[in-house]
Formats: C-alpha cells, sequence, structure tokens
C-alpha cells in the first residue's frame, strides 16, 4: 500500500473523494475514522460537463472529466486516486491536474491487492442497474459483500460502470456483470485475469467508455466471443447505442421478440 | 394492419388488409394524428401503438428477402446508416451510426437539389473525398468547387467518399446488400467497390410484416 495514512480525528466527517478503487487498507483507514467517502467517478452534481473544459480535453474520458468537475466544486478535505494497474494511465495524469490545481492534498495510490472478495452481485438476479450501483457503492465499504443468490445468466455485460447507467436499463435481470466492474465487487481491480474473462455461452455486450483505453480490451474481446456486441459511449448514452443494444438482446433472442427468424 | 417505417425524410406505409403495394410519403406531408399499428424509425413512438427497434427490423426483413445464411445488409438513410451481418442464418454483427454517419443520405439529396444533378448522369469519379459526415463533407464540396472543380465532379467526389466509408463501416465485404433509398442512386451504388445486391426501400415494412406482433394476430 502506498499513500498517507490518516488518523482518526483528521478523517472524522469529513468528506473524502476517491477516484477508482482505492487499495483496501485506505477504505478500511476511512471506514474506521467514519470518513464521508465521495466517490467523484459519478455524477455528484446537476453541472455541465463542459466546466471540465477549462483543465481537461473535451475528447477524453467522461469519467474523468466527471471527476474533475465534482472535485472542483464538491469541499473535501482530500482526495485517493488510484492510479496504475487498478485503473489506468488517464486517471494517474489527471491526479497530476488535481494536485496542481487544487488546494487539498490529493493522494495517488497503487491498488495491486489481490484479497478475492467474491462477486455475488455480478452473478445475482438484481436489475442490472441495482447491482451496478450495489458494486460501486460496495467500494466505499471494507466489509465482504453479503450472499445473495446467483441465478444462471442469459446474457452478459463486460465492462467498467458506465457514465450513464441508461444504458443499462433494456438487460433482463439475469445479466451477469463481467470485466472491470467485477474485479471492482471482487475488490481486485488490477486482476486482468478476472478482467478479461467472459462467457462465450452467453450474448455479451463488451463496452468501455469513449477515449479510454479499455476500448481496445473490449473490441478484441468482443472479437473473440461467439455472440457479442462492442459498444462505446461518451459522456451519455445516445440513442443510437440503446438502441444497438436493445436490438442486440432481441436479436440474440434474449429479449422477448426473439430470433430474426424469417 | 397498418405498418409504417417513419423515416426522416419519407414515410414507407404498407395496409396488411390492402392487397395494394407499399406508399411513400414525403414526412412532412404526413397528417399530424397520422397513427400506425407497428412502426419503427424515427418518430415511431410518437405515432405508432407499438413500435419495433429499426435495427431488429432491417435484421427481421434482411431474413425474410435473401436466402442466403451468410449476408451483410446495409441500410443508408436520410440521418443515418446501419447495417446487420448474418453467419449461418445467426446475427452475427450489427451496427448503427447515428453520429459519424450522420445526414449522409439527406446530404445527397439535398446536393442534387441545390446544384441540379441527375446523379444517373454523373460519372464515377476515380477518387472522392474522405468523409464521414454529411454535413462535414459540405465544406470539402464548397473548397473544391473554390478551388477549381466543376460542382459536378465535387459532388461526384463526396457521393464516392460516403459510399466507400459506408462500405467500411458495414465491414467491407465482398457482397453487399444494400436497403433504403439510396438503392435507386446509380452513381451511389456504383461507388461501391464490391458487389452491390439493392433491396431498394422498404425492408424495414418487410421487417415489420415479421414481427410478433403482426405474426400472432
Ligand atoms: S473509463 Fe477508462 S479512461 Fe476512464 S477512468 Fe475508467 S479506466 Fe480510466
Amino acid at each position: 500500500m502506498n499513500g498517507i495514512p490518516m488518523n482518526s480525528s483528521q478523517a472524522m466527517h469529513n468528506k473524502i473523494g476517491i477516484v477508482g478503487v482505492p487499495p483496501l487498507e485506505i477504505i478500511r483507514q476511512l471506514n474506521e475514522a467514519q470518513a464521508i467517502i465521495v466517490d467523484l467517478d459519478e455524477p455528484q452534481l446537476f453541472l455541465p460537463i463542459d466546466q471540465s473544459d477549462q483543465y481537461l480535453p473535451r475528447v477524453y474520458c467522461a469519467i474523468l472529466r466527471t471527476v474533475l468537475l465534482n472535485a472542483l466544486n464538491l469541499r473535501l478535505e482530500r482526495i485517493y486516486v488510484d492510479v496504475g494497474p487498478g485503473k489506468c494511465d488517464c486517471a494517474l495524469h489527471v491526479a497530476a491536474v488535481l494536485k496542481d490545481i487544487l488546494s487539498i492534498p490529493v493522494v495517488a495510490t497503487r491498488n495491486t491487492d489481490t484479497q478475492s472478495f467474491g462477486f455475488p452481485v455480478c452473478q445475482s438476479s438484481l436489475p442490472l442497474i441495482e447491482k451496478m450501483r450495489r458494486i460501486t457503492k460496495g467500494v466505499q465499504s471494507c466489509q465482504p459483500w453479503p450472499q445473495l443468490p446467483s441465478c444462471p445468466p442469459t446474457a452478459g455485460f463486460w465492462g467498467v460502470p458506465p457514465r450513464d447507467f441508461s444504458i443499462l436499463a433494456p438487460f433482463p435481470d439475469s445479466t451477469h456483470i463481467y470485466g472491470w466492474t467485477r474485479c471492482m465487487e471482487n475488490k481486485t481491480p488490477a486482476d486482468l485475469e478476472l478482467e478479461s474473462y467472459c462467457n462465450p455461452a452467453v450474448p455479451t455486450v463488451f463496452f468501455a467508455q469513449s477515449f479510454c483505453a479499455k476500448t481496445a480490451l473490449a473490441k478484441h474481446l468482443a472479437a473473440r466471443h461467439p455472440k457479442a456486441l462492442w459498444v462505446d459511449c461518451d459522456v451519455s448514452a445516445g440513442s443510437s447505442a440503446r438502441a444497438k443494444i436493445e436490438a442486440f438482446l432481441e436479436l440474440s433472442g434474449v429479449l422477448g421478440g426473439g430470433r430474426a427468424a424469417g | 394492419m397498418l405498418l409504417a417505417d417513419f423515416g426522416t425524410s419519407y414515410c414507407k406505409l404498407l395496409d396488411t388488409a390492402q392487397n395494394a403495394g407499399p406508399q411513400i410519403i414525403p414526412a412532412r406531408e404526413l397528417p399530424r394524428d397520422f397513427q400506425a399499428d407497428i412502426g419503427t424509425g424515427h418518430n415511431a413512438k410518437r405515432r405508432s401503438t407499438s413500435t419495433v427497434n429499426e435495427l431488429t427490423a432491417l435484421a427481421r426483413g434482411g431474413r425474410r428477402l435473401i436466402s442466403e445464411p451468410d449476408f451483410t445488409l446495409l441500410d443508408c438513410g436520410s440521418r443515418d446508416i446501419k447495417f446487420v451481418r448474418f453467419k449461418n442464418g445467426e446475427m452475427a454483427d450489427m451496427g448503427w451510426n447515428a453520429e459519424c454517419g450522420a445526414s449522409m443520405g439527406f446530404t445527397i439529396e439535398l446536393l442534387a437539389q441545390y446544384y441540379r444533378l441527375d446523379y444517373a448522369a454523373v460519372p464515377v469519379p476515380e477518387s472522392g473525398f474522405s468523409v464521414t459526415c454529411g454535413v462535414l463533407g459540405l465544406s470539402s464540396i464548397f473548397d473544391a468547387v473554390a478551388a477549381g472543380s466543376s460542382e459536378l465532379e465535387a459532388a461526384a467526389k463526396f457521393v464516392r467518399g460516403i459510399a466507400r466509408n459506408a462500405f467500411r463501416f458495414a465491414g467491407s465485404p465482398e457482397r453487399l446488400h444494400l436497403s433504403g433509398g439510396l438503392c435507386d442512386n446509380p452513381l451511389f451504388t456504383a461507388c461501391f467497390p464490391c458487389e452491390i445486391v439493392p433491396l431498394g426501400r422498404f425492408v424495414l415494412l418487410e421487417g415489420l410484416r415479421a414481427s410478433p406482433q403482426e405474426s400472432f394476430r
């Protein structure tokens, strides 16, 4: 683990921003200190994303543009940005920008945790949006997951939690989650083997944020998967991305309407 | 049952209770209160009792009209381009480009009106512009005309660029089935570097005929 350890009085009731999945040790300290953890990867404010243009290019990962917007406008005590194999180089560079423009401590961490916490939510029958909410929220806790019954998958969603969860709406509840989101739930964000795993038996949507390095892995895995669709989305899911997913699920027989039989 | 493919520029209608074939009506001439039983396309949600996703309608229409188990079908509309690829009778790939494919068909039609072009009389140019979007492509035409090209030559290069872009988008197949109004544009179809099988404007309507709402009646 690297980063600045904190004592409980330092964090007591203070808002601490996190980006990505900081090492478990950091989360444990924050939990012990009862810090309020704010996930800066998610939209926290109703502000136009263009306000991040002052510091980041417009053609850039929408998650990190959101991070910047949150960091500029929330009153935070400090920020932990995970960089390196558990996140991405873009986060490393954005951490450097944040260090430069903010007056609060910005701590870059490199999460290489290997202790598996499992991924019951990814394999549960909860609606996909709810699965995603629980997994992203789960990053703020160092506790193991409560048990959840698993369901057999009928579809797969591979990728990172999207900036706009609305693209998840067309999926059936029996969709299993793969990719980095599964690593997130497992609390091993740098586990490339787990990230690269997908299930060839179920039609799978391979998703990446536009302008993210993971688009290469998403496209590659989709090309090797027998029934796959690869999509990328920027700030919000356009109607063509949503329609593509909907048609893919319909034509693969996952959703009502069945196959395109003539 | 009234089926409708609500395109951006034209609406294609088919009344399955009548023996007459499909009709084409300019979208702006459609009565405000017009309602179809099953619709697809732009505006379908507002104007039909039930809707079918455009890609789903395209795929189903392709399966009804094309007898081969392996095919690529590309639909070039006014506003967007989309394709489906089938392998062994199963959907293998698909794509929908409403952003970078924006307004290609619309711009081709607009150009013909503006420059009074008859695309049947325009020879296929040796080279084309690199065009990814109808709107952005327009500036290449204006630049070429300003640099001394004839309007006809510049428009032809634009059409070739659009066809090549659509071809790459569909995965560069050796044989391509084409759907949509641009099937009737001889310059456009001749600009593809592969064998083209034009299926006309009613492929999505054919897909609606295959929709469960229609078949369970
Ligand atoms: S979506 Fe990709 S580029 Fe953006 S923060 Fe996540 S890993 Fe980095």
